[in-house]
């Protein structure tokens, strides 16, 4: 994969990717909130089966925004989204929640229900299930997430990590073929952080779930991303693979980001040891072997 | 006092529901319907009686039950505030033209105003019948979890009313935690002392508008994300109540013939 980047200013053409193995093409689409901000301007995204995409962008650029489309909150001024090729401006798909599940970036906001397990069985439920289906997906949706035991508990009693992966077990209940998470790690301590992390990557290995995430944590995306998009003015202003986009500091620059954690530390070897930064390690494993090479 | 809590004055909803979820006592253990009849028959007895002896016995017997279930006794009587202010703001009107045995007389402005006896013990009445509806209500509230208590709230009550119940509750913990780290932060930068009754009305104005500003963004994001899974209108609770045991049977129906007795003992009521 090579990096693609397009000018926001201009109207791209979305590129048509391999059709079998797309589940979401976001194309062109544009979003004017009431007060007249722009939310996603001619944004062309998409997803694929069995992937990890992160979407990596500052504060206001959009990646918000686009999360509520995939899900169907907004819909596009202009522009089209279509899932398994379903298209929604032509009214085929007004139920793109059962298709594609948000985790919001404030659990609070989530979780409403008076118990843990009111609040995971939510959502089966308005997917038509019977009582005891909506139990069963709810139970085995909380065993996965590792809070089988949180069951009976008042929402109002978790923690913040624990609030996270009951979101989280809410949405998994739904058996989405995607699932979106704002922010999955903000606010959460590293133990928490981690599990979320591990979690994401079982959504994927496990589950065969498709995973986009919003995040200001470059680390993060570095560490689980398949392929990052860089947002900036409401639109991918550039994508790839985590090893080609963070190695790419003017791009990063022009994006308002800086480099991941594992990056600026193998740079800063390089440099102390007077050789090139020729590899592009986004993993401690993978800049101990570039390191041992030199 | 909780991080949530607002006034010793003010039943505090984490404290109430810590002791619900606790589960310490044999009456967290009595079906939640147990006490559910117990709360309508204790209603209609306080409704029916106006006996003072036949009064105080109920609310000693449920202050002592109160006490038995590790419940903070000192926290209820700083709870009791609130109802004892509404019903002497009420009450205390009406002892004054009630007729009886004066105890206390004198005039304001050229108006007589006589305290009587029988003003008085109306006055000890309906305060002990608000007590005794207010103890057992929160004996109810303490005891019973909260799963149950949802559950019992949808079954009950027709729609929307439930609906409203089930979302507003877990929506006032989140309330009183934002109003609570709001009288934090003003707390912190030497705000909420006393300077003058204008300065401090024109900062609780300010908080209390931040926080029905805060509430109204943060119901649009829950609302959002109710949406974002399905929800078309209504949601249920999936919590079964643990049912009746034969011996609670018999404990309702010994409550009933109880309160059948006074009904009957009631001048008024043919007794």
């Amino acid at each position: 994969m090579t990096i693609i980047r397009t000018d926001p200013l201009s109207s791209p053409h979305c590129r048509h990717i391999d059709k079998e193995r797309e589940l979401i093409h976001v194309d062109c689409a544009s979003h004017i909130y009431p007060d007249g901000s722009v939310g996603i301007h001619d944004m062309c995204f998409y997803v694929k089966k069995n992937e990890i995409v992160a979407l990596c962008g500052p504060n206001g650029s959009g990646k918000s925004t686009l999360i509520e489309h995939l899900n169907g909150l907004l819909t596009p001024s202009e522009g089209n989204i279509a899932v398994n090729g379903r298209s929604i401006t032509k009214g085929e798909l007004t139920d793109l929640w059962r298709e594609v599940g948000v985790v919001f970036q404030q659990s609070d906001d989530q979780l409403f229900a008076p118990t843990v397990l009111d609040d995971v069985m939510f959502g089966p439920l308005n997917l038509g299930m019977s009582r005891e289906a909506a139990l069963n997906a709810a139970t085995g949706a909380l065993e996965a997430v590792g809070a089988a035991d949180l069951v009976q508990k008042l929402p109002n009693y978790l923690s913040g990590g624990q609030k996270r992966l009951i979101s989280i077990a809410g949405i998994l209940a739904m058996k989405p073929r995607i699932i979106a998470l704002d922010e999955p790690t903000s606010d959460l301590d590293p133990v928490h952080s981690g599990m979320i992390e591990g979690l994401i990557l079982e959504l994927k290995q496990r589950f065969g779930i498709s995973v986009v995430i919003a995040t200001h944590d470059l680390d993060l995306a570095a560490r689980i991303a398949d392929r990052v998009c860089l947002v900036r003015k409401g639109s991918v202003f550039a994508e790839g693979t985590p090893a080609e986009i963070f190695y790419d500091e003017e791009l990063l620059q022009e994006t308002g980001l800086k480099p991941p954690q594992i990056v600026r530390v193998y740079r800063a070897y390089c440099r102390m040891q007077g050789i090139p930064a020729d590899q592009h390690p986004i993993s401690i494993e993978g800049m101990m072997v570039a390191i041992r090479g030199k | 006092m909780s991080a949530a809590s607002l006034s010793d004055h003010i039943p505090d909803l984490n404290l109430i529901t810590y002791y619900a979820e606790k589960q310490q006592s044999c009456f967290s253990r009595l079906s939640p319907w147990t006490k559910f009849a117990y709360l309508i028959l204790i209603i209609l007895l306080v409704t029916l009686s106006g006996n003072l002896a036949i009064l105080t016995v109920l609310y000693l017997v449920l202050l002592g039950a109160y006490a038995a279930a590790h419940l903070p006794v000192r926290k209820l009587f700083g709870w009791y505030t609130m109802p004892a202010v509404f019903v002497l703001s009420l009450v205390g009107i009406m002892a004054w033209s009630e007729p009886g045995n004066p105890v206390i007389s004198f005039a304001v402005a050229g108006f007589p105003l006589v305290l009587t006896d029988k003003g008085i013990l109306l006055v000890v009445t309906l305060l002990l019948k608000a007590l005794i509806v207010v103890t057992f209500s929160l004996f109810f509230l303490m005891t019973t979890r909260y799963m149950h208590f949802s559950a019992m709230i949808y079954r009950l009550f027709p729609s929307p009313l439930d609906q409203i119940f089930l979302m507003a509750y877990r929506f006032l913990f989140l309330t009183l935690a934002m109003t609570g780290s709001i009288l934090k932060a003003v707390r912190s930068r030497g705000g909420g002392l006393i300077h003058s009754i204008r300065v401090q009305g024109r900062m609780f104005a300010e908080v209390f508008a931040l926080v029905f500003i805060r509430s109204f963004e943060r119901s649009e994001r829950v609302h959002k994300a109710m949406i974002a899974r399905g929800f078309s209108g209504s949601y249920g609770t999936a919590t079964g109540i643990p049912a009746l045991r034969h011996a609670e049977y018999l404990l309702i129906c010994a409550g009933a013939a109880v309160v059948l007795a006074v009904a009957l003992m009631t001048p008024s009521l043919g007794g």
